[in-house]
Formats: structure tokens, C-alpha cells, sequence
């Protein structure tokens, strides 16, 4: 190690456990200042919106085709109406996940990791609070904007039951997909370039997790294979269960969801961590 | 003439020796683009096994697409890998350093900069080019004449279009959203057949949004030659190289120096 170089012994070495109202109060306010952060820039978040009109003109195009050739109301039980609907959701949730990999990585190379390690917060919790403080104004931006093209595209969407329980699961979606992105991010530690990793996690997400064409159209084995992986429960389960919504659907939603977070999440906390104990910060 | 393409010639030739600093990360980054293309087109395979066509598209047309798309889009970003960022460029104020040369202002700032993931397009589309061929079980040296000329053209469209709605940048100040806005339009347009769109949809993108340049039109002109596509395409080309200098040189007027220091290594 260089002279001058801190070895970080633990993430919450000599800092007295703060009560729980305490720690809330502390990522609420990052929340809370991101969302205002965003808010401050209404042309960029209308701006940033309009990229679903530009995913939804498309997949109007190839469906209507699509389906117009096949000569059949509905396609693996659902209807030109139904595949738009969960389209939109889909690239709803898509569009407004804020991918904090590239930040993180970012931090980790620079060494601005070392300002946000000291601070009485956790790194991990710091980064989910400032993206769903993103991600809620995004997402709130791109399902009115789609949703209108998607009315006048195909008619009314499905009832109120729909975007509760599809609201519900996309919560916990992005905590999935956080998770997923603080993984990457962590890597950097031990690899410092990460792009490669969050290219194919994106591919994923597009193709085994159902943003590009409904799980329900792929062959019998592909869809079991994906069903049984994590992606399909950030893009697929909300948005199936937004244009079908029963409580049974909701149920199985939720478990999976619960289910990939406790082992995800279980791994980025361990990694998290084991990086932080070994970091070897240079200069000061 | 021969001066220029000596200059340019040395600048991607310290690119590629300054990549190669780097040769893990050049290569991780090559085959993680290449996963990443092949990947995106399991979703066409899926598509195609379930649905055969659509509109008088196949899979073969489909890896004929990605063949000159996934090539023409990694060869330009590649060789002008300014032309993704030259709105920052004008924005920062750092066209000084290539003002103040005696060389073409952005021949210079587009040759620039590599981007090493780029390699890895170039690389699936050559792939992608190649399976559309044996799929297609028709080869011969003509259509592979075609090929690289649609790759020429895609390349001159697709660096034309970002130069000319980065230029926007001289008259409106940041152009971030909208430059991110039209690159992912041409992208996502591009790859996907032509015969979806109708009469309205298909003027602007031939237009406002010229991918139909970038994707089917040079795909459907290497499968099969056709004089009038070829027409198109060397118009296309010409017409929005033209206009992307234009437009770019007119702007350099307006151009406001960033005063900053500016160190290059």
C-alpha cells in the first residue's frame, strides 16, 4: 500500500447503530432530494418520456402485422389490446429503472467511493434511496405518456385491480433490478470496467425478462426456462399482472420476487461487505 | 486529398496502437459488445420460429439487416467515435484544440476517438453477414461488392445524421436529450423490416429519420441488386453528407471558444 493509505477495517467501524426511525429518516431525505432534484427539470423528464412513444409506435406496427397475418383474435391467450397494454408496462418499468452500475463503477475508479464510505450512511442503501427517488417521477412520466398513445392505439386499459397490483410488484422490481445493478457495480472492485457485464444484463432483461415480446409467446421450454430466472419477475410479472390481475397471479408475482430478492440481495450485502473491509484507498 | 487521408490514416492508427494498451479491456469489451448483438437477436429467432414472416420478412432478411446494420454502425463509431459526443464536444468548448490545427475541423474531431466496444458490432455484423449467406445458400463475389458498399452507405448516413443534430448544439445550446432521443430512434429503426411501416412512417424514414438508409434499404440491395436501391442509396448518402458538413461548418461560425486549459495525452 502507498504511504498515506487507509485500510478501511469495517463499513460501520466505531459509529453507534442508529435507531430505525433515524436510518428511514436518513434515505427518505435522499429520496426526498432526488425526487426534487428532478422535479426541477420537467422539459428533461418530459423529454426522456417521449422515448416510449417512439418503442410503442413500433411494437404497434409489428403486432398489428403480426397479428393481422396470423388471423387469430389472441395469441397464447392475449389480444392485440392485452400485448400493447403489457408492452407499455413493460417499457414503462424498463425506461424508469435508473441503472446505478455506471455510477457506482464510476466512484469505484475515480476513488469518490472514499467521500461516500465515510459518511453515517450505507453506500448500498445511500444509492437505492437517490434511484427510486429517479425512478418514480420517471416511471410516473412514461406510464401517462404511454398510456395515452396506447388508448388511442388499441382502447381503454384494464381496470383499476390491474395497476394496483402491477404498482405493487413494480416496487419491489426495482429493488430487484437495484440489485442487480449494485452486483455490477460491486464487480468493479475486482474488474474496474463493468460495461460488458451491464450490456448483457440489459439483453437479459429484454429478451428473458419480457420487454421486447410477452413471455407467454415463447416455446414451452423457453418459457419454463425463463419463468425460473430472476429477470422475468423485474419486467415480466408486473406487467402480466397489470392486464391480468388476480390474486393468485399476485401472489405467485410477490413469492418469486421475495423469493430471487432475499437470495440477490443476500449476495450484494455479503460482497458489499467483503469490498468495503478490503478497500484500499491511496493519498489524501 | 492525399494529405487528408494520410492525417486520417495516422489517427486511427494511434487509436488502434493506444487501445491496445488496454488489450484486455479492448477485447473484454469487443465480445461483450458481440454478446450482447447476438443475444438482442434471439428475439428474432424466437419471433420467426413462431411466426415465420412478417410482411415478406424472414430470418434470413433479418441476418441480413443485422449484417450491415451491426457492421456499418461499429465500422463509423469506430473510425469517427467523436460522432456520439460531439454535441459535449461543441457544448465544453473543446473544438478549440482542433481549430487551432491546420486540418478539417471535423474530420479531425470525428476520427479522433476509437470506441473499442464498437469492434465487437463490427466484428457480430461480419458474423451476422456471414450466416445470412450460408442461410440463404446464394454467394458470389458481386454480392459481397454490395456489401460493402451498403456498409459504406450506412456508415456515411448514420456519422451524417449525428453530425448534423449535434451541429444543433452551435444555435441551441445543449442538445443532450435530443441527440440521445434520435440516436436511439436510428438505432431501434433501423433494426427492424422496413415493410411494418406505411407510406407516412416510411417518408420519415427515409427522411427526418433516415435509418430505412442505415438498415433495410442496403440490406435488401445486398440480397439482390436492384439499380434503382442503388440509386437511392448513393443519393441518400451524398445528400446527407452534404447537408451534415453544411450544417456543421455553418454552425463553427457561432462557435464560442471555451477559454479552458486543455491537456491531451
Amino acid at each position: 500500500m502507498a504511504n498515506g493509505g487507509i485500510r478501511q477495517a469495517s463499513p460501520v467501524n466505531g459509529v453507534r447503530s442508529p435507531s430505525l426511525k433515524a436510518a428511514l429518516g436518513k434515505y427518505w431525505a435522499i429520496f426526498r432530494t432526488q425526487l426534487v432534484n428532478s422535479l426541477a427539470y420537467p422539459i428533461d423528464l418530459l423529454g426522456r418520456s417521449l422515448l416510449i412513444v417512439l418503442f410503442m409506435w413500433i411494437f404497434m406496427n409489428l403486432w398489428r402485422v403480426t397479428y393481422g397475418a396470423s388471423g387469430a383474435h389472441s395469441i397464447a391467450g392475449l389480444t392485440l389490446a392485452d400485448t400493447m397494454w403489457y408492452l407499455m408496462m413493460a417499457e414503462a418499468v424498463m425506461l424508469s429503472k435508473r441503472d446505478l452500475s455506471e455510477e457506482m463503477t464510476e466512484q469505484v475508479k475515480d476513488g469518490s467511493v472514499a467521500y461516500l464510505l465515510n459518511k453515517p450512511f450505507n453506500f448500498i442503501l445511500y444509492h437505492f434511496a437517490a434511484g427510486l427517488g429517479h425512478s418514480v417521477l420517471a416511471f410516473g412520466g412514461n406510464l401517462v405518456i404511454g398510456a395515452a398513445v396506447v388508448w388511442l392505439m388499441v382502447g381503454p386499459p384494464p381496470g383499476i385491480a390491474g395497476w394496483l397490483f402491477a404498482g405493487a410488484a413494480v416496487i419491489l422490481a426495482w429493488l430487484l433490478d437495484f440489485c442487480f445493478s449494485a452486483l455490477i457495480g460491486l464487480s468493479a472492485f475486482v474488474v474496474e470496467e463493468t460495461a460488458a457485464f451491464r450490456w448483457i444484463y440489459q439483453k437479459f432483461l429484454l429478451l428473458l425478462g419480457g420487454v421486447l415480446i410477452p413471455l407467454d409467446f415463447f416455446p414451452a421450454w423457453l418459457q419454463t426456462f425463463s419463468l425460473n430466472l430472476p429477470f422475468a419477475w423485474v419486467i415480466y410479472g408486473p406487467a402480466r399482472l397489470f392486464v391480468e390481475p388476480s390474486l393468485a397471479r399476485l401472489g405467485q408475482v410477490l413469492l418469486q420476487q421475495g423469493i430471487w430478492l432475499a437470495l440477490i440481495g443476500g449476495t450484494v450485502w455479503i460482497l458489499y461487505r467483503r469490498a468495503a473491509a478490503r478497500l484500499a484507498i491511496n493519498g489524501g | 486529398m492525399g494529405r487528408h487521408i494520410a492525417f486520417v490514416l495516422a489517427l486511427w492508427k494511434t487509436n488502434l496502437l493506444s487501445a491496445m494498451e488496454y488489450r484486455v479491456s479492448f477485447l473484454t469489451q469487443m465480445a461483450g459488445m458481440m454478446l450482447n448483438n447476438a443475444i438482442y437477436f434471439v428475439f428474432w429467432i424466437i419471433f420467426f420460429a413462431r411466426f415465420e414472416e412478417v410482411n415478406g420478412w424472414d430470418l434470413v432478411d433479418m441476418l441480413f439487416l443485422f449484417g450491415v446494420v451491426a457492421t456499418g454502425f461499429g465500422v463509423g463509431t469506430y473510425l469517427f467515435g467523436n460522432a456520439v459526443r460531439l454535441s459535449l464536444l461543441i457544448a465544453s468548448g473543446q473544438m478549440d484544440y482542433y481549430l487551432s490545427l491546420p486540418r478539417p475541423v471535423l474530420l479531425h474531431a470525428l476520427a479522433s476517438r476509437s470506441n473499442a466496444s464498437s469492434a465487437g458490432d463490427c466484428a457480430y455484423g461480419l458474423l451476422s453477414f456471414g450466416a445470412a449467406v450460408y442461410f440463404a445458400g446464394a454467394f458470389d463475389i458481386l454480392m459481397l461488392l454490395r456489401f460493402g458498399l451498403g456498409c459504406l452507405a450506412a456508415v456515411t448516413v448514420l456519422i451524417s445524421f449525428l453530425v448534423l443534430v449535434q451541429s444543433l448544439t452551435f444555435w441551441i445550446g445543449n442538445t443532450n436529450l435530443l441527440t440521445s432521443n434520435a440516436f436511439n430512434a436510428i438505432v431501434t429503426f433501423s433494426l427492424y423490416p422496413i415493410t411494418l411501416f406505411d407510406g407516412t412512417a416510411k417518408l420519415l424514414l427515409f427522411t427526418l429519420i433516415p435509418a430505412a438508409f442505415i438498415g433495410a434499404l442496403p440490406a435488401e440491395f445486398v440480397r439482390r441488386f436492384d439499380l434503382a436501391q442503388l440509386a437511392q442509396i448513393c443519393a441518400g448518402s451524398a445528400i446527407f453528407l452534404f447537408l451534415a458538413t453544411f450544417v456543421f461548418y455553418r454552425g463553427l461560425r457561432r462557435y464560442e471558444s471555451g477559454s479552458a486549459f486543455q491537456v491531451r495525452t
